[in-house]
């Protein structure tokens, strides 16, 4: 018996290094690009500027720049033991002057055949392209649009409960997740949106995604409730005489993959205070080979903020893990006086997405 | 003499796709059937078992392996691009992992004939009697 033991424990003690591997895989994206003409806003002296990522504060200006949507990831995922695997993702961002964070930290449990456990830091998974706006190697344009993927806060930490099932021919998949996030100092409302040092805090974030699959044809359901605190250099803030006020937020999105024609969609809203942030977007793509041209247009319309971007480009696959883009991005910014964002602006971008 | 030469190569050409079928494979004590849906569903990580009940697990050929590509195309209708963009996606958010890769059809057979819940795919001239075809394509 104690034979048996130790032959066991000494067969699972030479399998150990097998098991505990740990799996390199990454994503990077060099992209540069310029604006080709924009208007600014006198109102604040913002010279002219493409704000191509609202959450990292990725800008283009008149001249050429590498920065905003440039990044590296690095993936490491441990397998402990059977079921059990803790990951941890690494990116660095050219808007943060690659100055690297991990982004993800988690602890997954393989429950069952249907449902995984999560626990730790994760992306927030609000909009479609939410949880992989990094890997923009997965998606088709160089960046989700900008005026739909406008919001501050883009992690929480928390549990995360995911599954996948299969009902005759659809697949069904999901998650549910609660946690908080508290970021000590938020680069979109300290840096572009103002100018004092603003922590901003969600908690009691409550959240679900029901995803609906098949063959060429992908529904997906989100909806998330939080509640919103903010400190404006030191200082609490109040609304309505409030010290916290709560989102709900709801969206919608639609994509057909059907003999090379791609339709991309996604409608979204945010109740925040009794104020409604709507926000769309509409892509239509063709495959030819290793091709794929396409146009695309995201609005985002609330009481004041009201803006919208007309994009065209070409994705072309000239390698198994790689990928060229290019892209003109035509914003229109209808806001008027403060509610201007970035002012009217064209850019072009350019560049390579891969993963390894 | 030029007319000679093109049809000869689009005999050719229609030759090699007619002979470059890929099959897929199991171990031989494997009983399940399988067609192309749940072929699909295995090795898109939307499912993880056969339809006894029994756990799948579903091995990829690498890229540089010649029935990749049309098992990608011809299984699962899509470029080996395409694929990757489909398995990045699941990779960095934590929902899934793709299948474990292997450089050559004799690897392939070696690796299913050595596992009662294995299923793969190798070109379908290379089968032999250490491995069970379900489907081909």
């Amino acid at each position: 018996m104690k034979k048996l033991l130790l032959a066991t424990a000494v067969a699972a003690i030479c399998s150990y290094p097998v098991q505990a591997e740990v799996d390199i895989s990454g994503f990077a994206s060099v992209m540069g690009g310029k604006l080709t003409s924009g208007s600014g806003v006198a109102l604040f002296g913002l010279e002219p500027t493409f704000l191509a990522n609202y959450p990292t504060v990725g800008v283009y200006e008149e001249d050429w720049t590498f920065k905003p949507d440039s990044k590296f990831g690095l993936q490491m995922t441990a397998e402990l033991t059977e079921g059990l695997t803790a990951t941890a993702q690494l990116v660095g961002r050219g808007a943060d002057d690659f100055d690297a964070g991990f982004e993800w930290a988690y602890l997954s449990y393989v429950l069952n055949e249907h449902w995984t456990l999560q626990a730790g830091k994760k992306r927030l998974p609000l909009y479609y392209y939410s949880d992989f706006f990094d890997v923009s190697y997965a998606y088709l344009w160089i960046r989700p649009p900008a005026d739909n993927y406008t919001w501050q806060i883009f992690n929480y930490t928390g549990v995360n409960a995911q599954f996948n099932y299969q009902l005759s021919d659809w697949s069904v998949s999901g998650n549910i997740y609660t946690g908080r996030e508290d970021d000590a100092e938020n680069k979109l409302l300290s840096e572009f949106f103002g100018t004092e040092p603003v922590r901003e805090i969600w908690k009691d974030i409550v959240g679900g995604v029901l995803s609906l699959n098949r063959d060429w044809l992908d529904l997906r359901l989100t909806y998330m409730t939080y509640q919103n605190e903010r400190y404006s250099g030191g200082q609490r803030v109040f609304w309505d005489g409030e010290d916290s006020r709560r989102g709900n937020f709801a969206g919608l999105s639609v994509n057909i993959d059907y003999n090379n024609w791609l339709l991309l969609s996604e409608v979204n809203r945010l109740a925040l205070d009794g104020d409604d942030f709507d926000t769309y977007l509409l892509s239509a793509g063709y495959r030819i080979q290793q091709f794929t041209p396409y146009v695309s247009y995201a609005d985002f319309d609330s009481d004041g903020e009201k803006h919208n971007t007309t994009s065209l480009g070409v994705r072309w696959d000239f390698h198994n893990s790689a990928a060229f883009k290019f892209q003109f991005d035509d914003v229109n910014d209808k806001g008027i006086g403060s509610n201007q964002v970035a002012g009217d602006s064209k850019a072009i971008t350019m560049g390579v997405d891969l993963v390894f | 003499m030029n007319w000679f030469k093109v049809i000869t190569l689009t005999a050719a050409l229609t030759a090699n796709t007619a002979f470059a079928e890929v099959a897929v494979i199991v171990h031989p004590s494997n009983a399940a059937t399988l067609d192309q849906a749940e072929i699909t569903r295995l090795f898109t990580g939307r499912g993880a078992t056969f339809n006894n009940g029994n756990k799948a697990t579903p091995l990829n050929l690498s890229e540089s392996a010649a029935a990749r590509a049309d098992f990608d195309s011809k299984v699962l209708g899509k470029s080996s691009s395409q694929m990757k963009a489909y398995w990045s996606k699941l990779v960095f958010t934590g929902k899934g992992t793709p299948p474990k890769e292997l450089n050559s059809d004799a690897e392939m057979k070696a690796a299913v004939a050595a596992d009662a819940n294995a299923i793969g795919y190798i070109d379908a001239a290379a089968v032999d009697a250490t491995v069970k075809v379900v489907a081909k394509f």
